[in-house]
């Protein structure tokens, strides 16, 4: 059994392309079922702006990234050439070493980000739901669990969205003073966003104009703060007539330069505009900051002023790494424990057949024997696989490495041991 | 007796500069309520010796450098006391109350003893000119400060520097318009304070107009004020270019009021 994940994130695909593998929650469901019936009964799905992977847990790695690659294609209206160009896959410690590092924030845009451990959160209780979950996914996630919330306690690396939205709120009263009857446009319809409506919501601002690229996630998010919807096109328009901007797009190039914006200012009449750019990478070119009466924050200005400095946060962010890296050893370690108890049974297991089959054997040639001889024979025979397989047993209980199984594994020629030989070798390679 | 009431004012507006200064360090509700209550009473008190002093005299009391400078400080803080109720600029009164009390101070060291009025300044216009001008200066006394804040507090907002979050300036968007009051109040005061002098001049002196460097230079004042009306009005000028053309007209202010009397004299000499 080996675990493994394929997909893709915001540094192997363009955001065109991760739109188009974003799987929603209505869809999510129907991907697992069709991944179980195809023989993955482990799996589970994660999908976000930033990034589309599912887990599985398999004995045949190729076959098993084939039927993903299948069902997604079943499912979004992908390339076939998408699935290889953009994607990666990870298996055994690489894969759960990547699980680590996107639950605690380390693979994301925004170093140490927080809300994608609520969205590691999301697609394993989907898949629990499901019952798409089984002995080694639970055992991963809640690893993984608990290896981002050890980063988040021990470390800095996370920074709080309450502080930078507060900041952002402070910063909005120094400029307007009361933000009672101040308007609001926010481009984008992520979770930041929504966080830092709330904060604006709290200091009475009413007014909220929301604009996204898939108008559908614009009015969802309209919904939920009791804003208005616009398409995507009126941005120049919706600028003319707002206080203050809060973007975060996943757009890859800035979506608001300084032509537009000195072009509103003309029309806005020199009226104070206050941009807050949450997006990575940058969704407002940095040079409108000069333009007389226009202020511009993006997310690392916000975070200086929240009072976690950018060397600060590099030290962090190396310091996470490490823990990531002791937590892999300690589970790989503990895996390989899970691994060893089953070796030792097929392996007495099978020792105990070849007796019992050969005690047989040899009784059936025989012409009269009575209990005392079987019972003899029995013990004789016990006591001798049990000596000689007692070395064998210790070696692995003692000094239980991959390695060592594996040769275990061959040398009694247990099962499914030819099928697992490549995955398994480039497993122990990679511990080596 | 206006002499002792002079001093008691003066004493009042001390004891609230302490409270506004121990403000901007502490930063207490109650301090400021404390200076607030003590600049309310000693403009009480500093009204009181202006009446006064007019009863003794008989004639409106802003007619030397003491009476002048004591009547601009007694403006300067009626002005302030109005844009406090209108707006919260409370930290304002931390530099705004030292430069009452430093007025005052100044006016001490001249000579305030009550002498009858030179036979020119006797006239109705007399009231009317001084009012409307020292009133109209008072105003732009505090756009100039407030210009000056706004000036400060764009600047740490624009560099993001950690003083931006400082909850101790006002808002920009309230020190913008503080700016925009004090020149549309003070604008039509210093025109009137003009040509209400332009009339008397053409009482007391013969003619209207007679390019005194006093005279000249409240019409470049005015002149400037007037630009930065029509910038701000017709062409949508807010914030930072406003705050300087505010600090410009004040400079001017400063040289027609002082400048003129110090260096170049002429016909209007007596203040």
């Amino acid at each position: 059994m080996i675990i493994g994940v394929f997909g893709l994130n915001h540094t192997t695909a363009p955001v065109a392309i991760r739109e188009i593998f974003y799987l929603s929650e209505d869809i999510i469901p129907l991907l697992i079922h069709d991944l179980k019936t195809h023989g993955i009964s482990e799996n589970a799905i994660l999908s976000t702006c930033n990034r589309t992977e599912i887990y599985f847990v398999t004995e045949n790695i190729d076959e098993t990234v084939q039927t993903v690659q299948q069902v997604l294609q079943k499912h979004c209206s992908i390339q076939h050439d998408w699935l290889t160009s953009y994607t990666y896959c990870y298996t055994g410690e690489d894969a759960y070493r990547h699980l680590f590092l996107v639950a605690s924030g380390l693979d994301s845009m925004v170093i140490g980000e927080p809300q994608i451990l609520g969205q590691v959160k999301d697609a394993y209780r989907i898949a629990t739901f499901h019952n798409a979950t089984g002995f080694f996914l639970n055992k991963i996630f809640h690893k993984t669990f608990n290896v981002a919330k050890r980063i988040r306690r021990e470390t800095k690396i996370g920074y709080n969205p309450l502080s930078i939205s507060s900041v952002a709120v402070e910063l909005s009263k120094k400029i307007f003073g009361e933000l009672k009857h101040k308007k609001i446009l926010v481009i984008g319809a992520g979770e930041m966003c929504s966080i830092a409506l709330k904060y604006f919501k709290k200091e009475g601002v009413q007014d909220i104009l929301i604009t996204n690229r898939t108008f559908y996630n614009a009015q969802k998010l309209a919904e939920e703060v009791m804003g208005r919807a616009y398409p995507f096109t009126d941005i120049a328009q919706l600028l003319t007539g707002v206080d203050m901007v809060l973007t975060s797009t996943g757009s890859e190039q800035p979506i608001i330069n300084k032509e537009t914006v000195i072009g509103v200012m003309k029309k806005r009449k020199n009226k104070p505009l206050f941009f807050i750019d949450i997006a990575v990478p940058r969704d407002v070119d940095p040079v409108i900051n000069d333009i007389e009466n226009v202020y511009l924050y993006n997310i690392d200005d916000l975070m200086n002023l929240s009072q976690v400095h950018r060397a600060d946060r590099m030290a962090e962010s190396k310091k996470a790494h490490a823990i990531v890296e002791e937590e892999i050893i300690k589970f790989s370690r503990s895996l390989q424990q899970m691994d060893r108890g089953p070796l030792i049974t097929d392996i007495l297991g099978k020792a105990e057949d070849i007796r019992e089959k050969e005690v047989q054997k040899a009784l059936s040639r025989l012409n009269s024997y009575d209990e005392d001889t079987v019972k003899a024979i029995d013990t004789l025979t016990k006591n001798i696989v049990n000596k000689l397989l007692h070395p064998h047993i210790q070696l692995i209980k003692k000094n239980g490495t991959p390695q060592v199984l594996e040769t275990m594994k061959r040398l009694f020629k247990l099962e499914g041991c030819e099928e697992n030989d490549d995955e398994e070798t480039v497993d122990s390679w990679d511990k080596g | 007796m206006s002499f002792y009431i002079f001093y008691c004012s003066l004493i009042l507006y001390l004891a609230s500069t302490v409270s506004y200064l121990l403000y901007l360090v502490v930063y207490k509700r109650i301090v400021e309520q404390i200076g607030y209550y003590t600049l309310i009473s000693g403009l009480v008190v500093h009204l009181l010796a202006t009446i006064l002093r007019y009863i003794q005299a008989g004639y409106t009391p802003i007619t030397n450098f003491h009476e002048a400078l004591s009547f601009l400080a007694l403006s300067i803080a009626c002005v302030f006391l109005y844009m406090k109720r209108e707006y919260k600029i409370d930290t304002m009164g931390s530099i705004i109350v030292p430069t009452i009390s430093l007025l005052l101070i100044w006016a001490s060291f001249y000579p305030s003893d009550i002498k009858p009025l030179p036979p020119v300044l006797k006239s109705y216009w007399l009231p009317i000119h001084t009012i409307f001008s020292f009133v109209g200066n008072a105003i732009f006394f505090i756009g100039f400060f407030v210009s000056v804040m706004y000036l400060i507090t764009e600047r740490s907002v624009k560099q993001k520097r950690s003083s931006a979050l400082s909850h101790r300036l006002p808002s920009l968007e309230i020190l913008d318009r503080v700016n925009y009051r004090c020149i549309a109040y003070g604008f039509p005061f210093l025109t009137i304070g003009i040509i209400s002098g332009s009339i008397w001049a053409g009482f007391a002196w013969g003619s209207y107009w007679s390019w005194d460097p006093k005279e000249t230079w409240s019409l470049i004042t005015w002149i400037v004020y007037a630009i930065l009306i029509h910038n701000r009005l017709a062409i949508g000028w807010r914030g930072r270019k406003t705050a300087y053309m505010m600090i410009i007209g004040f400079l001017s202010i400063l040289f027609t009021f002082f400048g003129v009397n110090l260096l170049l004299g002429g016909l209007h000499a007596y203040i």
